[in-house]
């Protein structure tokens, strides 16, 4: 444009003769000198008249746009020597320093600020003379079209034209010379006044609350959250007022408005936004730091608001305008935006920017927060109860965001490294789980986030041997488990759980109302409470809600290998009670009841009530001795009667298999069993009794000459110290013999009287025979009175691998062996079998003696048990014999 | 050294002292109960008739109700009388 402009002009000089040439030939050269006299003449407006009258003679010569076009390149050679050069010559000094270096010094951050203030200053004061020699060629221009023209002309339209010429010059030289450090500068700048704006801002802060107790910083941390949304007219006017007549607020305004002179808008703006998002994550870190147990969400808005917003407030007062620069319609001004008196955020509507800036910072902060608590997530859970706060902060952050995947995947990952792993137990992991249930339901009603979180860990726990026990003994006792784990001790889950329910159910109706109040109102009136018979899987009444035990009995895969499980294990614990007393029993199957329906729990119904038939019949028989039948006259003579003996008695086909092992029990004892055998006969004919000799509890107490020591032991251990009475050493053989039991049983059995020093084991020259010797207190005083008068317990169940029901893992062998030889000619006939053909195959052939009834699961677990016995083997999930 | 048995917590199982093992009438097992009870033994006893056969107290009961005027013995089908 200005090229083709001037080239026209030239071509007047075509049609002008050589005299006229010559006065243009002076008057270009007077203008040029004037020019340059008046650009370097530093306020020297003198050659002012002569510059003029150029002007106006080249103007004659309708050389007007040459002239401005040379004005306008000599400010520019001029603003790049004086200008420009000189103002980034002012930060040499801080070309090789650190951005981190220059904001950790307070000394360097103090010359920066200096260093600014003064290169803005310098170069405003250029650029200002500058554009007053541009106001005198508008001048002079104007003067001449005024001279030849009737009409006024309106200026304006070349002023601004000359003007925003000369302002992209400006921005253009600087941008073509702007040191890559420049930007870092500003930012620290700006960081550290608002480091100082903020400090100033948490004095207000504190003055404002003269009257609470400032000692108290929970309080006052309260006290703060009261604000919100309350800030009175009065104190936001003050606060506003304060910061408007704030220097340093002036002197940051006053920078913002030099660079945005220079052309820097947005590099001064992304400088300062940055410095506030940065202030912004401090004080988020700050506030939310290590700790889970108390809400911080509030306390940050209220600092938003309090600081950062305030600080805009007043800068975009300052500088005039009230819409920030990234608002798309900036140009249009809103009505409101127009009172900038406004007090915000008080009874008048705030700007349209600040609501912009309000919106970036919280979004910001909901982020930084959410972040820093999703890395933290697995602390916090294990945490929780106590860390519920940080867990409700985290469910605003992401209902605000939106980026629970985040959470999902950085979970997943922490759980892998920290949780699913071979040093941790299995009890850990599923109280972590149903921690991590607890937890996340909070965020994520409907569980489906809460799906992909626990998948991981079901898949692992699903490979762990005693989970299904864990689980049980988690649902079931109160007492064992976890004593480290949260949660009330003395409370088992399924008693948790039940509360819980109980307290939803009365607060139900209440919570409904928030989320969505007509469909509640609906549901709350049609309420109807759940049948007795609950299927875990699909959850109570509300659908929404996360079940927490279905989550638990998903990662067995069904709930009757549970109830199997438990069955197997309330056996257990019935078997070797020597009282009568299933009070907490009673309690757990009530409670299984109501989950798993009154059907499945049948069978340990039955169990319990066993017991308590066994106390009213023992009772009966008891009260018989009165009348002494002939047995029972000849036992007193033994020193033994029939009141020592209780007896549980069962009810077997509703128990889980016996282990039941033959064990000739002492004499005298077994005259009782059999007298109390009669009486049960006698009372409750045609039923009687046949006896599980090994099974029992037996409360015997040793006497040795100076002292007596008292135990709990099963009938094996009483039978064979019992032996000792008459005989004090006992090779193995013998003893295996005399008391009717294996060998290696004996050998393994004998280790708890030889591990209470009761009893001492020497080898003989067969290695497989051994001699035990009763320890008398002459041999090895010293070490045996210590434990004189004292009373030991043992419970059976203690001892590894001594039970007295066969696992859910044996029975199933047993069950599943009779199918092992009909496996095994399958595979002849076909080669190799997929899991679920063999599954269908049994399915269709095995009808009788015993029906095939196994599910998918338990086939595979027998058949991998025939893997390990290297009968089959497994690739690539086909099964074949193995060769 | 003397032992002296303070408590003796004995384990036994009942049975009923029948010569089957199973109830003709409903095939469940004597020590288990019939289809209608829910707590065997003493809740759901056995009864055995003139010939010696036993069933459910239950089971019988109701066989001999549905068979009129005169009920049969389910297993030898001889006149159904319960043994004195
Ligand atoms: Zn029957
Ligand atoms: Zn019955
Ligand atoms: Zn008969």
């Amino acid at each position: 444009m200005e090229a083709a402009s001037s080239v026209s002009d030239l071509g007047i000089l075509d049609s002008v003769d050589d005299a006229s040439i010559t006065e243009i030939m002076e008057s270009w050269d007077g203008f040029c000198r004037a020019t340059e006299a008046l650009l370097n003449g530093h306020g020297d407006l003198s050659v002012g008249s002569e510059f003029v009258s150029h002007v106006h003679s080249l103007c004659k010569r309708s050389l007007g746009s040459l002239v401005q076009d040379h004005f306008l390149r000599s400010l520019e050679e001029t603003f790049e020597r004086n200008g420009a050069t000189r103002f980034w010559r002012h930060f040499d000094a801080y070309t090789h320093v650190e951005v981190m270096e220059m904001s950790k010094s307070p000394i360097q951050e103090n010359g920066i600020q200096k260093v600014l203030y003064k290169a803005l200053d310098d170069v405003s004061l250029e650029k200002q003379y500058q554009e007053k020699c541009l106001l005198m060629l508008v001048h002079a221009l104007q003067s001449y079209k005024d001279s030849i023209s009737e009409e006024r002309h309106n200026s304006d339209a070349e002023r601004i034209h000359l003007f925003s010429k000369y302002q992209l010059i400006v921005s253009s030289v600087l941008m073509t010379t702007l040191p890559r450090h420049f930007p870092e500068i500003l930012h620290c700048y700006f960081k550290g006044r608002l480091e100082e704006l903020s400090t100033i801002m948490a004095g207000e802060y504190e003055d404002d609350n003269e009257s609470d107790d400032k000692d108290d910083m929970d309080l006052d941390e309260k006290n703060k959250v009261s604000y919100r949304g309350e800030m009175d007219i009065d104190e936001c006017y003050q606060r506003r007022k304060f910061l408007e007549n704030n220097k340093l607020v002036k002197n940051i305004g006053k920078v913002v408005r030099d660079l945005r002179n220079l052309g820097f808008t947005s590099m001064a703006e992304d400088a300062y936004a940055s410095a506030i998002f940065l202030l912004l994550k401090d004080k988020v870190h700050n506030l939310a730091g290590d700790d889970y147990r108390s809400s911080v969400l509030e306390s940050i808005k209220e600092w938003i608001q309090a600081v950062p917003l305030q600080f805009l407030y007043a800068l975009l007062a300052y500088l005039g305008d009230s819409v920030s620069y990234d608002n798309p319609s900036s140009g249009l001004k809103s009505p409101l935006a127009s009172h900038p008196s406004s007090c915000y955020p008080g009874i008048d509507t705030p700007s349209e920017g600040l609501i912009r800036w309000q919106l970036r910072l919280e979004y910001f902060a909901y982020e930084t927060l959410q972040d820093l608590r999703i890395a933290k997530l697995f602390e916090i859970i294990v945490d929780y109860p106590d860390s519920s706060p940080a867990i409700e902060d985290l469910k605003q952050c992401l209902e605000y965001t939106g980026q629970h995947s985040k959470l999902v995947d950085s979970f997943i990952s922490a759980l892998r490294y920290r949780l699913l792993t071979a040093g941790a137990s299995t009890n850990d992991i599923l109280h972590q789980y149903v921690s991590t249930i607890k937890a996340l339901r909070t965020i994520d009603p409907a569980g489906v986030f809460l799906e992909a979180v626990g998948e991981p860990i079901r898949d692992y726990l699903r490979g762990r041997k005693d989970t299904i026990k864990c689980i049980v003994t988690m649902l079931t006792d109160g007492t064992g488990g976890n004593p480290n784990g949260p949660g009330n001790t003395g409370d088992s889950l399924l008693e948790e759980l039940n509360r819980d329910e109980e307290n939803q159910e009365n607060a139900g109706i209440d919570d409904d109302f928030n989320i969505d109040e007509k469909q509640d109102w609906i549901n709350a009136e049609r309420w109807e409470p759940d049948p007795v018979e609950a299927d875990p899987s699909k959850g109570s009444r509300n659908r929404r809600k996360v079940d927490i035990l279905g989550m638990i009995v998903g990662i067995i895969g069904s709930k009757d290998q549970l109830v199997n499980e438990y069955r197997v294990m309330l056996a257990e614990k019935l078997l070797n009670k020597s009282d009568y007393d299933i009070d907490s029993e009673i309690r757990t199957l009530e409670l299984l009841k109501i989950h798993f329906g009154e059907s499945s729990m049948q069978r340990c119904e039955i169990m319990l009530n066993d017991l308590i038939d066994s106390k009213r019949t023992n009772s009966n028989i008891k009260a018989t001795i009165t009348q002494p039948s002939q047995i029972g006259s000849e036992l007193g003579e033994t020193g033994v009667s029939l009141d020592i003996l209780d007896a549980t008695i069962i009810s077997s086909n509703f128990w889980p298999p016996i282990q039941d092992e033959a064990l000739n029990i002492p004499g005298p004892v077994d005259q009782l069993l059999a007298d109390y055998a009669k009486r049960f006969h006698k009372i409750k004919t045609p039923r009687k009794l046949l006896w599980k000799k090994n099974l029992g509890t037996v409360k015997l107490e040793l006497q040795f000459e100076g002292r007596v020591v008292q135990f709990t032991v099963a009938p094996l251990h009483a039978a064979i110290i019992m032996q000792f009475q008459d005989q004090t050493s006992w090779t193995s053989k013998n003893l295996a013999a005399s008391i009717g039991v294996p060998v290696d049983v004996l050998n393994r059995r004998i280790n708890f009287w030889i591990s209470k020093g009761i009893l001492s084991e020497s080898l003989v020259t067969d290695p497989n025979d051994h001699i035990f010797t009763l320890v008398d207190d002459m041999v090895e005083p010293g070490k045996n009175s210590v434990n004189a008068g004292s009373c030991e317990e043992l419970l059976v169940c203690d001892e590894e691998g001594e039970r007295s029901v066969a696992s859910v893992e044996d029975q199933l062998h047993k069950e599943m062996i009779v199918y092992e030889k009909f496996i095994m000619g399958m595979l002849t006939n076909f080669g190799s079998m997929a899991l679920d053909r063999i599954h269908n195959t049994l399915k269709m052939f095995c009808l009788a003696d015993p029906p095939y009834d196994k599910s998918l699961q338990q086939l595979q677990s027998f058949l991998s048990g025939l893997v390990s016995e290297e009968k089959l083997e497994i690739r690539d999930g086909m099964y074949f014999l193995k060769k | 050294m003397k032992v002296k048995i303070l408590r003796w917590h004995a384990v036994a199982s009942w049975t009923w002292d029948a010569q089957d093992e199973t109830c003709g009438i409903c095939r469940m097992a004597f020590d288990g109960c019939c289809p209608d009870c829910k707590l065997p033994g003493d809740d759901c006893p056995l009864i055995w008739g003139a010939c010696n056969h036993a069933f459910h107290l239950h089971c019988i009961l109701k066989w001999v109700n549905s068979q009129t005027p005169q009920a049969h013995c389910p297993m030898c089908r001889r006149e159904w009388q319960f043994k004195g």
